[in-house]
């Protein structure tokens, strides 16, 4: 019975050794962070009120045990004590080391330690223990997102050492997941901290470690937390900004608006020009008639052609002279020869009139019209005076020239010559200045025997522009015992003189 | 007759409503950060005083409190044996640092020798205004125990400063007065 419960005791006793000798979770990560960071031999740190260890490095080449070393520890005022001396095996540095588990931790006062090695002074040192807190970690670190952007708020719970709270102070560590750069940011005396400036929609990690603030305790930084990962709230776009784009673009409008609205018509026609079409050349054609074209010449038809002239020479129309191919009749020749009796009494004035009557005549009878119109040129044509010979010619040649014309019907041989006339009309209607002159020979003058008539010429070229002026259109020129009528006029092309029309109307003889 | 003792009444309560200064009760000073700032002054009048050592010394052996705690061992005692410990401890130190004043120092050392006797005094005002016991003078029993005896400035400055950051602060943060607020 006896011996069962020593062996039970034994085993709890074992047990709860090994339990101290291991410490906390943290234990041999404090020690080898004390390896690295403290310089003296002899290696202290309290965790909390109560568990105070002092290590040593096992010396290299050496194989010396726990059982060489001693370890005695004095407080000021207060008796020499021994601590039972054990070794640890550290297997993240490949190391060994004997320490010390002191069983008393007098704060706030002196305390001598030594390390005695076979019973010689190996280490010893002077220390107090309220300056030499290495705490856990803070605990329950979190990071959240208050919505705030580019904001995270850390908080966290500090180490469960009694008295000490508000003598520590804490580091905060913030990177960019995947990033090597990190910040730091301290705080003191409290357990909670706002990051600023991060980027959003990023993901953090966050590390957090403790320090007494060495007012009352001094001590060393505790190791990192584990990382704790936030993600930022994503970032929107500043409302100041957003509002001047809109600002922006509402002006822009109605710039552009202005622009278009003040030249409409312009751009109008520049993108939507009009498709020309000839109705202003044919009034009432689709208003009035809608479409119907022969209606429409039926209604029009005088001016219609006055118009296309208009439209092809795009020239003004000219006054002519039309002297009509009629027939005479023996009742029309004897009305001519009263006429012209009469007319070399009255003088200046009676052709004209007789003429301008005729011309009625000829209006009134389109059948004869018809047979001297514009196109049977086999019966228009302007020949000279042949009888006139040179001497008349010469008298005459620039103002007058003695034409006489002669109205015969198709297939006299004047013809011929009035063909070649009114071509060389033609071409010299197109090319100069023709004075012509219609005369009508009494019928006293020996002239061939052709009855007087007067020629229906007409000029059909678009390049003839007829200067039909008034004084030189009827003139009586009296050349001797004859009595011309004599309407000259002249036609005027391009300003371009011909003076030789005599010349071409030779040739034509 | 009455008129005199009628008189004399109402001279006592018009005195005891004008009475002058003191013990007008003291709002409590929680905030740790005051003796923090004492602590932090002790810390230079020690470091000061580090590097004298020969020129520094004093005459007499003087008295003065021990500053170590075993936290096992304060849990362990009431309010008021720690106040009575800190009152006394106190108490001791200003007596030993007001000593020093007669004797002829450095302008320095003289400054924090002023400075070290002016906050042991705050001190007391803050623990006063904690409701924490005054201090009594020990029955001549025998010796305190927590008592020790020291030979130097720098020594005494060391006690100074580690009976402030210790015994002094511990009771403070633990005054009932202030937890009462905060919880």
């Amino acid at each position: 019975m006896t011996k069962m419960r020593s062996d039970r005791l034994k085993i709890v006793f074992m047990l709860c050794l090994a339990f101290v000798t291991s410490g906390g979770k943290y234990f041999e990560s404090k020690v080898a962070q004390l390896i690295r960071d403290e310089t003296e031999d002899i290696k202290c740190f309290v965790e909390g009120k109560k568990d105070f260890t002092c290590f040593w490095e096992k010396e290299d080449g050496t194989n010396y045990s726990q059982d060489n070393y001693t370890f005695t520890y004095t407080y000021m005022n207060e008796n020499k004590m021994d601590c039972a001396v054990s070794s640890l095996f550290l297997l993240s540095s490949n190391r060994s080391v004997f320490f010390c588990k002191l069983p008393k931790a007098l704060f706030f006062t002196s305390l001598d330690v030594q390390v005695l090695r076979d019973g010689q002074m190996l280490y010893n040192r002077s220390l107090n223990v309220e300056n030499i807190l290495l705490t856990d970690p803070p605990r329950n670190v979190t990071v959240w997102s208050s919505g705030k952007e580019g904001q995270l708020n850390v908080s966290w719970l500090p180490p469960a050492v009694k008295y000490i709270d508000d003598s520590l102070i804490y580091e905060v560590r913030y990177a960019v997941e995947d990033s090597h750069m990190g910040k730091v940011e301290e705080t003191k005396a409290s357990t909670m901290l706002v990051l600023r400036g991060l980027q959003p929609d990023t993901r953090y990690k966050v590390w957090v470690r403790v320090k007494p603030d060495g007012v009352s305790y001094k001590g060393y930084w505790s190791s990192w937390t584990s990382p704790v990962i936030a993600v930022t709230p994503p970032g929107s776009m500043d409302p100041l900004i957003v509002l001047l784009v809109v600002f922006i673009i509402l002006i822009l409008c109605l710039l552009s608006m202005t622009v278009i609205l003040s030249h409409h018509k312009f751009l109008l026609k520049k993108l939507w020009p009009d498709i020309p079409t000839p109705e202003h050349k044919f009034p009432g054609l689709f208003t009035v008639y809608k479409g119907d074209f022969k209606e429409w010449m039926s209604q029009n038809s005088g001016s219609m052609w006055a118009r296309s002239v208009q439209m092809y020479t795009e020239e003004l129309p000219s006054p002519l002279e039309v002297l009509s191919e009629v027939s005479l009749s023996p009742l029309d020749e004897r009305k001519l020869v009263r006429d012209e009796d009469q007319r070399s009494d009255s003088g200046l004035t009676e052709p004209p009139h007789w003429l301008m009557e005729q011309l009625r005549a000829l209006q009134e009878n389109p059948e004869s019209l018809s047979r001297s119109t514009l196109l049977q040129s086999h019966d228009t044509y302007i020949t000279l005076n042949h009888s006139s010979g040179g001497q008349r010619e010469d008298d005459v040649f620039e103002e007058t020239l003695p034409l006489q014309t002669l109205f015969t019907s198709a297939g006299t041989s004047s013809i011929n010559a009035s063909h070649s006339d009114l071509g060389s009309l033609r071409q010299s209607s197109a090319s100069g200045r023709l004075s012509s002159q219609s005369s009508f020979e009494d019928p006293n003058h020996p002239w061939p025997p052709k009855g007087p008539g007067y020629a229906y010429m007409a000029v059909a070229d678009s390049g003839v522009s007829l200067d039909y002026s008034p004084m030189s259109s009827s003139r009586i020129i009296e050349i001797g015992k004859r009595s011309f009528y004599a309407n000259e006029y002249k036609n005027e092309i391009f300003g371009y003189k011909w003076p030789f029309s005599a010349q071409q109307v030779q040739s034509g003889y | 007759m009455f008129h005199g003792s009628g008189l004399f009444a109402l001279l006592l309560m018009v005195l005891e409503w004008t009475r002058p200064g003191l013990s007008s009760p003291l709002r409590p000073i929680c905030d740790l950060r005051v003796l923090d700032h004492f602590i932090k002054e002790a810390w230079d009048a020690e470091a000061a005083m580090r590097t004298c050592k020969d020129d520094c010394s004093i005459a007499t052996n003087v008295t003065v409190p021990l500053t170590r705690v075993d936290f096992e061992v304060w849990e362990a005692m009431n309010i008021e044996e720690q106040a009575q410990e800190v009152q006394s401890g106190l108490h001791m130190l200003n007596e030993a640092i007001g000593s020093l004043q007669i004797s002829n120092q450095t302008e320095v050392l003289q400054s924090h020798i002023d400075a070290s006797i002016r906050n042991i005094a705050s001190i007391r005002q803050v623990l006063r205004s904690l409701s924490i016991p005054e201090y009594v003078p020990p029955t001549s029993s025998g010796e305190d125990k927590e008592t020790q005896k020291i030979s130097s400035i720098s020594e005494l400055f060391q006690v100074h400063v580690n009976f402030l950051r210790g015994k002094a602060r511990l009771l403070l943060a633990n005054a009932p007065v202030c937890r009462q607020g905060v919880s």
